[in-house]
């Protein structure tokens, strides 16, 4: 999708329609989500201070953003891709693969196709979207990106080599800056110069990923299509915020750890599943991120248990500055069916986490929660990169 | 967008197909035609699934809510001049 959530706000309020935008969040200290086409026209990109925003184009109009409206609008777009296909892989909320070999006999071309998906999201939601189509995933990504907004671009086999000969190696999904100077650093500058650059060197340097340069460099990449009933179960369940202000007194830290113990908690037993390992994640003001894991006796998916982990990780760890960001996790998952603790104690907090979740499957998240958490608006804010329209990465935003 | 959250009176087309198209809603007295309903989106609260249609009378823009399951009108928020 172009400018996804920017071009979703312009869509729902007329007077934001050709205006340089910018989608922000609620809390105080927010940075910019997404722009729309007219705002990047003046430098402002995703992640800049609403004040680095205002410098570079003074007119900008902050929006804060709604999150149910774009995963809806997400899922429906995705409904609309399967229809055409089965072989629908989300990799974000606003980016899909689809692989369409299998049903050119019903609807024509891939092109045909890729017309009638951006026709009908025109139609449906008003916004736009770039198709790109190739013979594999890594091209179709690169080709998508050719032409924005609103773009269809087709890689056909035998113009690989051409159109790759002058394509920045950066532009390929899967370098990132880091890889990008490291293979700067070996004169290569380019796909082309990927491509016919030594593969034992690349292999050499950076080992079975020094394989996979060479072979994307050529345009090759044998990776599927997945869809998300087919893709690998889930090996964690785990929550982050950044907290309103930095903290570093233990009442208002602890206070966040049940929040995220909760949510974490709530939606591992959702999806009936509990983790043996604890991950506390802590990021400084200074942006310093680092987190400690802790395995437990058993598995556990019940909020307090998770929190009582957490906290347990907390006070081994001797805090040198102020908290802006909290993490909790819990991973080596094993899936259960329900069964009722032997022990009358387990049994309890048992039953009390099964008449919570009830009331709030009926409510909504938070409707009956821990005295501390009360007063609040409580809930993710933010929509993780790992969501999906279904299933256990289906995290319900506010 | 301003918050209001208020019950509001609304007319609505109810058509084949769960499509609903709100066409004047009162607020405080007044009556809005819906000029465009430039957005559409579903969510959920528990049990509860809400319908959010964004509506322009031509001046300002406004949030409606269609709650399924009590079947009642809200008036989400406003963004405009009021």
């Amino acid at each position: 999708m172009n400018a996804f959530f920017a071009s979703v706000e312009q869509q729902s309020n007329p007077h934001l329609r050709g205006k340089p935008i910018a989608v922000i969040g609620a809390a105080k200290r927010t940075v910019i989500t997404t722009s729309s086409y007219e705002a990047r026209a003046f430098g402002v990109k995703t992640g800049m201070n609403t004040w680095e925003a205002k410098q570079k184009c003074p007119e900008i109009i902050f929006v804060v953003g709604n999150n149910r409206k774009y995963t809806y609008t997400s899922t429906q777009i995705i409904k609309i891709m399967r229809e055409y296909t089965p072989l629908v892989e989300v990799s974000s909320i606003d980016e899909a693969f689809l692989d369409v070999t299998g049903c050119l006999s019903l609807f024509g071309s891939p092109e045909r196709i890729a017309y009638l998906i951006k026709a009908r999201i025109k139609h449906q939601f008003g916004i736009t979207c770039s198709i790109g189509i190739a013979q594999n995933k890594l091209l179709a990504k690169l080709a998508s990106d050719m032409q924005k907004p609103d773009g269809l671009t087709i890689i056909k086999p035998e113009d690989v080599t051409r159109v790759l000969e002058r394509v920045p190696i950066k532009d390929l999904c899967g370098i990132g800056s880091k890889m990008n100077q490291y293979l700067t650093k070996f004169g290569i500058r380019t796909c082309g110069d990927l491509g016919r650059f030594p593969i034992d060197i690349l292999k050499r340097r950076f080992g079975i990923i020094g394989e996979r340069l060479h072979f994307m460099g050529m345009g090759i990449d044998d990776s599927p299509v997945i869809p998300d009933e087919e893709a690998a179960e889930v090996k964690s369940v785990g929550h982050s915020m950044t907290l309103e202000k930095d903290v570093t007194d233990r009442t208002d830290i602890l206070m966040y750890l049940l929040q995220l113990s909760e949510m974490v908690g709530r939606r591992a037993r959702k999806y009936r599943v509990a983790g043996k390992t604890i991950t506390l994640t802590i990021r400084y003001t200074d942006f310093t991120t680092f987190g400690k894991q802790e395995s437990q006796s058993r598995h556990i998916n019940n909020s307090e248990d998770i929190y009582q982990a957490a906290v347990k990780i907390l006070d081994s760890l001797v805090l040198t500055q102020p908290i802006r960001l909290l993490g909790v996790k819990i991973s080596s998952l094993q899936y259960y069916t329900e069964q009722l603790p032997l022990f009358p104690e387990e049994r309890k907090k048992a039953l009390i986490a099964g008449a919570m979740d009830s009331v709030n499957n009926k409510f909504g998240d938070f409707s009956v929660t821990f005295g501390s958490l009360l007063g609040e608006d409580r809930g993710s804010k933010v929509i993780s990169p790992a969501w999906r329209p279904e299933g256990i990465r289906n995290v319900e935003v506010e | 967008m301003q918050r209001v959250k208020e019950r509001i009176r609304v007319a609505a087309i109810f058509a084949p197909g769960s499509k609903i198209k709100p066409v004047w809603f009162e607020w405080r007295r007044q009556k809005h035609t819906v000029k465009e309903l430039s957005y559409f989106w579903k969510d959920h609260v528990g049990d509860e699934t809400r319908l959010h249609f964004a509506v322009t009378d031509g001046i300002n823009l406004f949030e409606l809510v269609y709650n399924a399951f009590d079947q009642s009108w809200n008036l989400e928020g406003i963004e405009g001049e009021q």
